[in-house]
C-alpha cells in the first residue's frame, strides 16, 4: 500500500497540476482483460476521486487532452485506436497502462495482438502493473504533466507523420 | 436436477440401442464419451439427447490431433446438473462439411463460428456463418488452432 | 426525436470504445424509429489467441496466462484450470487449500457483483449508485489485497493449491468488511426495488421466459432471474463446496429487475459462505506437490463464475506442455440471449438490456451499430447511446 506521505505528496502535485491544467481524458480498450480498466474506473470513484482535481473522464476523443490507453491491441482494435488518436486535437498525449499496453504483457507474441500500445501510436508515459493500481496510476499521469513544463524525453513509438492518417466516418449526430 | 447415474445409464442406453451400436468410453466417472460414426448422427442423437432433456449443450471443442492423422475432431459438450456427455466426431482436415445445431440449439451458432473460424471447418446452414473472434483482415484459410500454424511468432508491427 | 421524421431503419455504429463498461464489442441493431428489429454481434476486440498460446507454455506459465483471460474474474479462471490440471495429474489438493480457494471465489463474486451494481446503475443514469457501490466495494478490494497481495489478479491459486492463508488479523478483517458490506447490500437491495427511476429502467423491460433462456442456453444469474435452475457450485460441486453447500437463488420474473435482485440475494448467499467458512476451516497444509509432467489424458472442468457457467477442456499429451486448452466464458452463452431480448425492445432500452447480463468482453472478447435505414451510417459512441437512453426515460424531467 502506498505509504500515507507518499500518497499525501502525490495528491498535493496532483491539486498543483489540476488547477493549472485540468486535463480531460478519454480511455479506450484495446483488449485488455479488464483488470486495468477497472482501475482507471476506480480513479474516479470517491476513494481516491480525480474528478476534485478537474480531470474529467470524457466519452468522446474530440473532447481529451490525454487518451489513457490498455491492452495489447488486438488486431481487430488496432484501427480502431488509430481513429480514436485521429480525432483527438493537439496537444494530445498518450498514456500506456499495464503491462499488456507496455509490451503485449502476458500475452506477448500471441497471433493476435501488436504486442503495445507504442506498437501503434505514439506514447508519452508508461504505468507498469498488471494491473497498476489507482494509485500508480494516478502518480504517472501526474508525472507525465509535470513533464510537459520540463524539457522531456521525446515520446517513444511512431511519430505523429508516420501514424496513418484514419479519418472517422461521415455522419453522426454528434459529428 | 437430473442424477448423475441415471444420467450414464440413459446415454449408455441410448448409445447401444442406436441403429448400429456407437462406441462408448468413461474417461472419468463423470463423463461418457460416445464416438459417432459419420455426420448423420450428430443431429438425430442430440435430438434423442434433447428428448430425454439431457440436451444442455455447454459447448463445442475442436481438437487437431497432428497433420498425420489427417483428421480433425469435433467434441460436443452437453451438461446436464453433474454429468458431461460428450460426443466426438471426426472430420477431414480439409473440406469437411457439418450439419448445424443452432436450428434446434441456438446457442451452438456461437460455438459453431468459434470452432469454425478457428479449425477451417464448414457448418452448413448457419444464419450467420462470419467469423466471430478473427479479426476483419485475417487472412483466409488460415486456421489458427490447428497445429500447422505456428502462431506464437510476434507480428510485426504496422 | 424529431416527429418529422419518418419511422425509417438507420444504422448507428457505436465506436469500441465504452466508456462505462471499458470494453470493446460491436453490436450492430437495426431499428424501425424506435424499435430494434434486429441485433447483430461482432466480437472480436479482445480477441487474443489465448488458446493457441497455451500450446506454448508449460502448465505453471499457463496458469498466470488463463488468471489473466478476465481482470474482474480471474481467479475463477485459474480456479478451473488448476482443478482440471490437478485431476489429470492426479494430485490431492489439500482440504485447507480447496476451502481458501473457495474464499477467494466468493470474495470475487462479491467484488463482481458490486461493481456490476455500479456498472449497471450508470447505464441507467444513475450515478450516486455508481459511486457508492463502488466506494463500498474498496472494502473487499483491501480484504483481496492483504490476503493475496493483489487487488486486481490476485493469482491465489498455484497448481496443487493456494499461495496464501489466512491468520487471525486477516480473518478478523474479513468478518468485518462482510458485516459492513451485508449492511450496504440490504440498503442497495432496498434502492434498486423502490426507485421509482431505476425500475423504470429495470421492471418489466428485457423479459426472458424460463423456456427461453433454457433454448436460448442462458446461464449464471441472467439464467436463474429467469428461474432456470442452474449453478455449477450446486449441480456439480468442486472445490471445497461439497463441504459449503450453496443455496439457490432464483428469480421467475425473468425481467431487468430480477437480474438485479438475484445479484443482490446472491451476495447475501456470498457473505454467509464467507463466515461459514472462516468458522470451519480445515487445519493443514495450503498445497500439494505437483508433478511437471501431466500424465496424458483429457479432462472437463466447470465452474461457477459471478456471470455464469465457466468451462474448460484440457488435454494432455503427457509432456509440461498442454495439448489442447478450451475456454468457454459465461458471457458467450449469454451473448445470444442479448441478441434476441433486444428485438422488440426500444433502442433505449439496449444499454440496460446489455449491462443485465454482466457481459464481460474480455472473457468473450464489441461496438454499436444502430441500422435506422439507407442514411450514411451515423456514428454514436456508446456514451451517446447510454445517455440517450437516459434521456428517453428521465430528460424530460430536467
Amino acid at each position: 500500500m502506498a505509504s500515507a506521505y507518499g500518497w499525501s505528496r502525490v495528491l498535493e502535485q496532483v491539486k498543483t497540476w489540476a488547477r493549472a491544467n485540468s486535463p480531460w481524458v478519454v480511455h479506450f480498450n484495446t483488449g485488455s482483460c479488464n483488470g486495468c480498466d477497472i482501475e482507471i474506473l476506480a480513479t474516479l470513484t470517491p476513494r481516491y476521486d480525480l474528478e476534485r482535481f478537474g480531470v474529467k473522464l470524457k466519452g468522446s476523443p474530440r473532447h481529451a487532452d490525454v487518451l489513457l490507453a490498455t491492452g495489447p491491441v488486438t488486431r481487430q482494435a488496432r484501427e480502431r485506436l488509430l481513429q480514436v488518436y485521429a480525432q483527438m486535437h493537439e496537444p494530445k498525449f498518450v498514456v500506456a497502462i499495464g503491462s499488456c499496453a507496455l509490451s503485449g504483457g502476458a500475452f506477448r507474441g500471441c497471433y493476435s495482438v501488436m504486442n503495445g500500445i507504442d506498437q501503434v501510436i505514439p506514447v508519452s508515459a508508461y504505468i507498469p502493473g498488471c494491473p497498476p493500481r489507482p494509485e500508480a496510476i494516478i502518480d504517472g499521469v501526474v508525472k507525465l504533466v509535470q513533464s510537459l513544463t520540463a524539457p522531456a524525453a521525446p515520446a517513444t513509438g511512431p511519430t505523429p507523420a508516420e501514424v496513418p492518417h484514419i479519418l472517422p466516418p461521415a455522419g453522426g449526430p454528434h459529428a | 436436477m437430473p442424477n448423475l447415474d441415471d444420467v450414464l445409464s440413459i446415454v449408455t442406453e441410448l448409445a447401444e440401442r442406436w441403429t448400429w451400436k456407437m462406441e462408448t468410453r468413461r474417461p472419468e466417472s463423470n463423463r461418457i464419451d460416445i464416438l459417432l460414426t459419420s455426420t448423420a448422427d450428430l443431429v438425430p442423437f442430440v435430438t434423442a439427447l434433447r428428448v430425454q432433456r439431457l440436451g444442455y449443450l455447454s459447448t463445442i471443442t475442436g481438437l487437431d490431433p497432428g497433420l498425420e492423422a489427417g483428421q480433425l475432431e469435433l467434441l460436443y459438450h452437453f451438461c446436464p446438473g453433474a454429468a458431461v456427455i460428450t460426443l466426438r466426431l471426426k472430420v477431414p482436415r480439409d473440406g469437411s462439411h457439418v450439419p448445424t445445431l443452432s436450428q434446434i440449439i441456438p446457442s451452438a451458432e456461437s460455438a459453431e463460428r468459434e470452432v469454425g473460424e478457428m479449425f477451417g471447418i464448414t457448418f452448413d446452414d448457419l444464419r450467420n456463418p462470419d467469423p466471430l473472434y478473427l479479426p476483419d483482415d485475417w487472412p483466409a484459410g488460415l486456421y489458427p488452432l490447428r497445429k500447422d500454424f505456428a502462431g506464437n511468432g510476434r507480428l510485426k508491427p504496422a | 426525436m424529431d416527429p418529422r421524421l419518418e419511422a425509417e431503419r438507420f444504422t448507428i455504429p457505436i465506436g469500441p470504445q465504452h466508456p462505462a463498461l471499458k470494453e470493446p464489442g460491436h453490436f450492430r441493431i437495426t431499428v424501425e424509429g424506435e424499435i430494434v428489429t434486429q441485433a447483430v454481434v461482432r466480437l472480436g476486440y479482445a480477441h487474443r489467441g489465448i488458446e493457441k498460446a497455451a500450446e506454448a507454455r508449460n502448465w505453471i506459465r499457463n496458469l498466470y496466462l488463463f488468471e489473466r483471460v478476465c481482470g474482474i474474474c480471474s481467479h475463477i479462471h485459474a480456479t478451473a484450470f488448476c482443478l482440471g490440471v490437478e485431476r489429470l495429474a492426479g494430485v490431492d489438493v489439500p482440504p485447507r487449500a480447496q476451502a481458501l480457494r473457495v474464499l477467494v471465489a466468493e470474495l470475487e463474486r462479491i467484488h463482481s457483483h458490486l461493481l456490476w451494481l455500479g456498472v449497471a446503475g450508470h447505464e441507467a443514469g444513475f450515478d450516486t449508485l455508481f459511486m457508492y457501490s463502488w466506494r463500498d466495494r474498496e472494502a473487499i478490494m483491501d480484504v483481496l489485497e492483504g490476503l493475496t497481495g493483489n487487488r486486481v489478479n490476485y493469482s491465489a491459486n498455484v497448481l496443487g493449491g493456494v499461495k496464501c492463508d489466512v491468520d487471525d488479523a486477516q480473518r478478523d478483517a474479513i468478518l468485518r468488511a462482510v458485516d459492513l458490506l451485508e449492511k450496504r447490500t440490504e440498503h442497495y437491495l432496498q434502492v434498486v426495488t423502490t426507485d421509482a427511476l431505476f425500475l423504470q429502467r429495470t421492471r418489466g423491460i428485457g423479459v426472458m421466459t424460463r423456456a427461453q433462456a433454457e433454448v436460448l442456453g442462458a446461464v449464471g444469474p441472467t439464467a436463474r432471474a429467469s428461474g432456470v435452475e442452474r449453478d455449477v457450485r450446486i449441480e456439480a460441486p468442486y472445490a471445497a463446496y461439497p463441504s459449503f453447500p450453496v443455496r439457490l437463488v432464483v428469480d421467475t420474473r425473468g425481467d431487468l429487475e430480477a437480474r438485479v435482485v438475484v445479484r443482490m440475494r446472491e451476495l447475501f448467499e456470498c457473505y454467509r459462505l464467507v463466515r461459514e467458512i472462516l468458522d470451519h476451516l480445515p487445519p493443514g497444509e495450503v498445497r500439494g506437490r505437483m508433478p511437471r509432467r501431466v500424465p496424458e489424458g483429457e479432462t472437463v472442468s466447470r465452474v461457477e463464475a459471478p456471470r455464469g457457467e465457466l468451462f474448460y477442456f484440457i488435454k494432455s499429451n503427457g509432456s509440461d506442455t498442454p495439448e489442447r486448452v478450451r475456454v468457454r466464458t459465461p458471457t458467450v452463452c449469454n451473448m445470444t440471449s442479448v441478441v434476441k431480448l433486444a428485438v422488440g425492445h426500444q433502442l433505449a432500452d439496449v444499454p440496460m438490456i446489455l449491462a443485465g447480463i454482466d457481459p464481460c468482453f474480455s472473457c468473450n472478447d464489441r461496438l454499436i451499430e444502430v441500422d435506422r435505414s439507407s442514411r450514411p451510417a451515423e456514428c454514436w459512441t456508446w456514451e451517446q447511446l447510454r445517455a440517450y437512453g437516459v434521456n428517453h426515460y428521465h430528460g424530460h424531467r430536467s
